[in-house]
């Protein structure tokens, strides 16, 4: 979908409360704003006085996913409340967000593993939750993810964890495969490690075995959740730049979903602010870091004074 | 009253969301959904044969032992120790062998299936398997079943010969009252081939149930290590009374109206 069109307002999806409050936001300064004295923002207001919805033009890509006012809630709790958020195609996008936001309850949206109850799920164009088994099947060919804790099969060693998606879904014969999955495991930095079985490798080096596996099928889309959690200052520096540079190499939609600053300023082309299941911003990098939103400046900056509260 | 009520509604909903998952697992296998994972299938069997034949081969061996001595000192009780051979026929083959299986079953395997999915669950390989285009029903449930269907019967028929085995040697060997020759004579006019084909079919359903419930238990395990804890537990719970109740309902259906006890003529 192309820029302008998704700068489209959604607004035909919003119920009419919702749609007036979120034009209200976007033409008015929010209430219990700044005041003197530091912390003296009145929180409980209006949750979402600060998410203006406002999607700043990319550099001319499609998107790969797209999300039109999804909701979905688990029990009594709404997770995500009326998602727009367009991911652009050939970028590094960055879902950013506080814990607990309905980050990584995108990714499983993304993939089909949960459906929204309300809303759509578009992926190049297809809306996820409806299509047959079948076709899902065949659509998460396009995906490689690499999970919080790599995931990778405890009952494996470390190459037939990476051999596993060719070996399932390709004619290719044991050679092939080797050449391919060394060439991957080399790239993540785990050449030798082949032979290990997961129970033996650090938690950076299960992410990058994750990443290896993520990658062998050449996804068009490569969903990242929280590849930073669990490791320490250098080694996450080192995977963004890993993640960089095999973006660099292979292209498409990278979408990675964080709540780290520092990665954000490192590897993301494109930033996506999630809180309380909507988008507060979203847009390139730097105009993003350069936001006059409150929330979206405190968040980037990671810091104590402003609309976020431990809430 | 109504929240007396509460915990059969849950049982209930338990069992209709197991024989719904059970279905579900069956139709994997009968469309023929599995057969694109038979290597994942036939390394099931051999994780199966290789991993829990000996463990419950060991315990119908002691089961077997216990019949043949309960035999042995119960009939000579009743002045008849040539007769040890009625016990042990029907105390192997009907019941205990039968419940052994259940139960080794059970534990071994049962528990196995929901600790191994469940932390799989937990770990998020489920889904990976599921983003890389994988049924994870297909490639993690239905290989299970399969390869159980394929192996258990061979295996609890093994079970039946070497509980049989440790009959013989309690009854002729260690207690000693009965020659070989008229402990066998006895031994198999007490039972025939229909006998040995109800009992596989006891033992054959247990095993399906067990893994039926031990698959559902791991594949639907959340809330990390302590909820997968809490599944096992539950897996064995549930399995231990269907082994009973399955043994119950087989025994009345098979040797209820006619137990086929050549006594009197």
């Amino acid at each position: 979908m192309a820029d302008e069109d998704r700068n489209r307002d959604h607004s035909e999806y919003f119920s009419e409360d919702e749609t007036h409050e979120t034009q209200a936001a976007v033409q008015d300064e929010p209430e219990g704003e700044e005041r003197e004295g530091g912390d003296s923002f009145n929180r409980e207001e209006d949750a979402y006085q600060w998410h203006t919805g406002e999607k700043r033009e990319a550099a001319g890509q499609e998107d790969a996913v797209e999300f039109i006012n999804t909701v979905k809630a688990f029990g009594a709790n709404t997770v995500l409340n009326g998602l727009d958020l367009g991911l652009p195609d050939n970028q590094i996008s960055m879902i950013l967000g506080p814990s607990g936001t309905g980050k990584s309850v995108c990714i499983k949206h993304m993939v089909g593993l949960l459906y929204p109850d309300e809303g759509d799920v578009l992926v190049h164009g297809e809306s996820v939750p409806n299509m047959p088994d079948q076709d899902l099947f065949e659509m998460r060919k396009k995906f490689g993810v690499l999970f919080q804790d790599g995931a990778l099969f405890g009952s494996m060693n470390l190459y037939d964890n990476t051999a596993f998606p060719l070996r399932q879904h390709t004619d290719k014969g044991e050679d092939e495969i080797q050449e391919v999955v060394m060439r991957r495991l080399k790239e993540v930095g785990l050449g030798d490690a082949g032979d290990k079985m997961p129970n033996e490798l650090s938690g950076g080096m299960r992410k990058r075995a994750g990443f290896a596996r993520a990658l062998v099928l050449e996804p068009s889309i490569v969903l990242f959740d929280e590849p930073d959690s669990g490791l320490d200052p250098v080694r996450t520096a080192l995977l963004c730049e890993l993640i960089k540079e095999i973006h660099e190499d292979n292209g498409g939609a990278f979408v990675v979903i964080t709540h780290d600053i520092m990665s954000a300023r490192r590897v993301a082309e494109y930033i996506a602010i999630l809180w309380k299941g909507r988008i507060v911003e979203s847009g390139p990098a730097d105009e993003l870091f350069n936001s006059n939103n409150q929330f979206v400046r405190q968040f980037l900056a990671g810091e104590a004074q402003g609309p976020l509260g431990m809430e | 009253m109504n929240r007396a009520l509460e915990v059969p509604k849950q049982w209930m909903s338990v069992v209709g969301e197991m024989a719904k998952f059970g279905g579900r697992d069956f139709g994997e296998i009968f469309s023929g959904k599995v057969f694109k994972y038979t290597g994942e299938m036939l390394r099931q069997c051999g994780v199966l044969i290789l991993g829990s034949a000996i463990t419950i081969w060991t315990l119908m061996f002691i089961l077997g032992l216990t019949c043949g001595i309960e035999g042995a000192y119960f009939n000579r009780s009743t002045g008849a120790p040539a007769y040890a051979g009625v016990f042990a026929a029907w105390c192997d083959l009907r019941e205990v062998m039968p419940y052994g299986f259940g139960y080794m079953m059970s534990a071994k395997v049962g528990t196995g299936l929901v600790a191994e999915i469940g932390a799989m669950q937990i770990a998020d390989e489920v889904d990976a398997l599921e983003v890389m285009g994988i049924s994870s029903m297909t490639f993690l449930v239905a290989t299970r079943l399969l390869a159980a269907m394929l192996t258990l019967p061979f295996m609890y028929l093994a079970g039946i010969g070497v509980g049989f085995f440790a009959s013989y040697i309690a009854v002729v060997h260690q207690i000693a009252e009965v020659s070989s020759g008229t402990y066998f004579m006895i031994f198999w006019i007490f039972q025939n081939p229909p006998d040995v084909l109800f009992s596989v079919i006891k033992a054959f359903v247990m095993g399906i149930v067990i893994v039926i419930v031990g698959t559902y238990y791991g594949y639907t395990a959340g809330g990390g290590p302590v909820g997968v804890g809490t599944a096992t537990a539950k897996s064995m719970v549930v399995n231990l009374v269907m082994v009973h109740l399955i043994g119950m309902l087989g025994t009345q259906l098979f040797w209820g109206a006619n137990p086929r006890a050549p006594i009197g003529g």
